[in-house]
């Protein structure tokens, strides 16, 4: 079981990109990330759009696969900047992970 | 058997001799299965044919020319076409004899294309087409003149309710310069739109748009409203209904009302009851529809306060005035859960039926854009409630629907998806710091689960058929399994009902938005005035008809007539309302001494038709 943050968007703000709530979740990103890896980066984007602070810090392995190729960010229809968020959610588990 | 030609000598005097046939290709719809031209040659050697022709679309210019141009010629005084549907083209041939001066009813019409070429094929399929050619041929050496039944009309509406769409038809009707009645059986008008504050997509006020239309209503000269009515008797035909209604007067002060009784310091309840009859020439039914209530329990609805229907929401919310997060009843709401199709789209095996075995499995079609437009109002009022949207699927469509889409987003709406066969829980809140949550597997997250903390639950409940069971029963009214009330045609004859001169207008046929309620109603409308504006209504004259001389009185007609008043005994003959008669033959067939018969489908009609068919 997730559990919502409604805050969450709040304290992503400090580490960049608040764009998630942009995403209508058409999965134009998974379809063009050259990475071809199950519904990267779409779930990433989910979880911060829904604030499930838990499932991403879970799976924040997943982050370090990103090349930043930019791909997705220039093919997303909704402007959610899915790469930009990725950086965010890279410097948020950083210091996440520095707290814990 | 008898040989048709014998039959031919027998009926010498009324029979005609001088039928055209003309067959149709139908580009090859029909002559790629039926020899067309064998037909032909057929056709010109049966008894009564003087000419028989064929053309690859008899429907044509070039095609109905061939027959004008005979029956100008004097050649001919029948026709029949052998061609598609009579649904089709019946109408194009009788048109065409009707320009050749001749009349519209020595016609018929052989169905060899849906009934021959487009389901079988070769030898078979011209034999049938043979025969087919062959009854019609018989059928229309019989045929007389007939003329259409006039019904003197009064140029009057009935409009039976007073919401938005019953406003807007009794309006437009009497804009047409109809004489309107509207009834209405509460006080007020406006109905179900009155219940609302904005209205979607655009946000006007339903205040300002029932208020403009009620006015626009109570002060045109040519109509009356009566509140407070209800149609409680319905006779007569279209053009000619004589429809009671029953207005009852009460106290409108606040305590129960029972006639009769003495009310303390105050005496004796009375009531005021005026029975009357109002002579109108069409009926528009603008009827309405009623919220779904949901079941006790379902989404935890009457088990938790803090669960409530969108209309309640939308009545709530229009009350309170603006600061950062909505509250009511004193009661700050941090975050909403807005459920969409409660009550719509069920499914067999999965949800619940009413205990009438019913299921509302159709969309209610205005709940999504209605939830959409109360989360953008919500959070641009109230920035501090965040809202979540559960949805099975999403239809905003129509102009400026799909724009308040764009806009939820835009206004951090978060969205969760859910299969019907997993709906969201409504729960107790694991979080002390909410009264409820909200559990879902969301499809938006790869089915994961999702458990959102929410201080309201707001159910997007659909739309039902209001209960009028008692005016379905008094006017015959034919009903959709969905409940509402079910047109002629759905694209075809939209607003009509099988009841010749009733209409449709807005909900009570189906869930539908302000603005296509109020299409429907003006429709109904100019159907209304098109149909009384002659102050003549024509029907077909395909109706009952007594021989008096043969009639002996046995009223076994009347028992077996299915249309209440279309036969009578008078003076001890059957005597036929041919405005009421639905030509369907009942009576012909029990009448002992056969002096009942029906015009244009007599029983000698019949035979000679069979007796085509069986003629070698």
């Amino acid at each position: 079981m997730t559990k919502i943050s409604p805050q969450f968007a709040e304290d992503l703000k400090q580490y960049g990109e608040d764009t998630a709530l942009e995403c209508f979740n058409c999965g134009t990103c998974v379809a063009i990330c050259p990475l071809i890896d199950g519904s990267f980066p779409r779930k990433l984007i989910r979880y911060v759009q829904i604030g499930a602070k838990d499932r991403i810090l879970l799976n924040r392995n997943e982050l370090w696969k990103c090349l930043h190729c930019g791909l997705c960010s220039e093919s997303c229809p909704r402007g959610a900047d899915p790469g930009g968020i990725l950086l965010s959610l890279k410097r948020y588990a950083v210091a996440s992970w520095r707290k814990s | 058997m008898s040989d048709p030609k014998e039959k031919k000598n027998e009926n010498s005097v009324n029979r005609s001799e001088k039928i055209g046939v003309y067959v149709c290709y139908c580009g090859g719809n029909i002559s790629d299965h039926v020899d067309v031209e064998k037909v032909r040659d057929a056709a010109e050697k049966m008894p009564g044919v003087v000419v028989a022709r064929t053309n690859s679309f008899m429907c044509s210019d070039l095609g109905q020319d061939l027959i004008t141009q005979d029956l100008k010629d004097g050649l001919i005084d029948r026709v029949v076409v052998a061609s598609c549907a009579p649904s089709l083209h019946e109408s194009t041939f009788r048109g065409a004899i009707t320009r050749a001066n001749g009349n519209p009813y020595i016609y018929d019409h052989a169905n060899i294309r849906e009934h021959v070429s487009w389901i079988m094929h070769g030898e078979k399929a011209t034999f049938k087409a043979e025969k087919l050619v062959g009854a019609a041929v018989g059928k229309a050496g019989l045929l007389e003149k007939l003329d259409p039944i006039q019904v003197n009309s009064r140029k009057h509406v009935t409009v039976i309710g007073g919401g938005i769409a019953g406003l807007k038809a009794a309006l437009s009707a009497a804009d047409f310069g109809l004489n309107v009645v509207l009834i209405e059986k509460t006080p007020f008008l406006g109905g179900n739109a009155a219940m609302l504050d904005k209205i979607a997509p655009f946000g006007e006020k339903a205040s300002d748009l029932i208020s403009q239309l009620a006015k626009s209503v109570l002060e045109h000269k040519n109509i009356t409203v009566k509140t407070h009515c209800r149609l409680v008797g319905f006779d007569g035909y279209i053009g000619k209904f004589d429809l009671s209604v029953k207005t009852v007067f009460t106290d409108p002060s606040d305590h129960e009302q029972h006639p009769g009784h003495f009310v303390p310091f105050e005496g004796v309840e009375t009531d005021t009851v005026v029975e009357e009859i109002i002579e109108t020439g069409a009926v528009i039914l603008a009827t309405g529809f009623k919220s779904y209530r949901p079941d006790h329990g379902e989404y935890g609805f009457g088990k938790h306060k803090e669960v409530i229907t969108l209309p309640d929401l939308i009545k709530q919310v229009g009350k309170v005035e603006g600061s950062s997060t909505l509250e009511l009843d004193g009661r700050k709401i941090r975050s909403i859960a807005m459920i969409h199709c409660v009550g719509s789209r069920q499914i067999p095996g999965i949800h619940k039926e009413d205990e009438n075995g019913y299921l509302n499995e159709y969309c209610s079609r205005t709940c999504c854009s209605s939830v959409l437009f109360m989360a953008n109002k919500i959070r641009e009022q109230f920035p501090d409630t965040n809202i979540y949207d559960f949805y099975r699927d999403i239809r905003t469509y129509g102009r400026g629907q799909e724009d308040l889409y764009d806009k939820a987003s835009e206004n951090r709406v978060v969205f969760f998806r859910f299969d019907a066969t997993e709906s969201p829980q409504v729960i107790p809140s694991s979080d002390s710091d909410y009264p409820l949550q909200v559990t879902v597997k969301d499809g938006l997250t790869f089915n994961e689960e999702i458990e959102v903390p929410v201080d309201l639950v707001v159910l997007a409940t659909g739309m039902e058929a209001g209960d009028i069971s008692d005016i379905v029963s008094m006017m015959k009214l034919p009903v959709g399994t969905d409940k509402f009330l079910q047109e002629v045609h759905p694209k075809l004859a939209p607003v009509e009902m099988a009841v010749s001169g009733v209409f449709l207008a807005g909900t009570c046929q189906a869930p539908m938005t302000i603005g296509e309620a109020c299409n429907g109603a003006a429709a109904a409308a100019a159907k209304a005035a098109s149909l009384l504006g002659k102050g003549l209504v024509e029907l077909d004259p395909y109706v009952a008809e007594v021989d008096t001389a043969l009639c002996d009185g046995t009223g076994a007609c009347v028992d077996a007539c299915l249309a209440d008043g279309a036969l009578a005994m008078v003076d001890g003959k059957a005597l036929v309302t041919p405005a009421l008669c639905l030509g369907c033959g009942a009576c012909v067939a029990v009448c002992p001494s056969r002096a009942i018969d029906l015009k244009g489908w007599s029983l000698k009609q019949y035979e000679a038709m069979v007796d085509m068919i069986v003629a070698e």
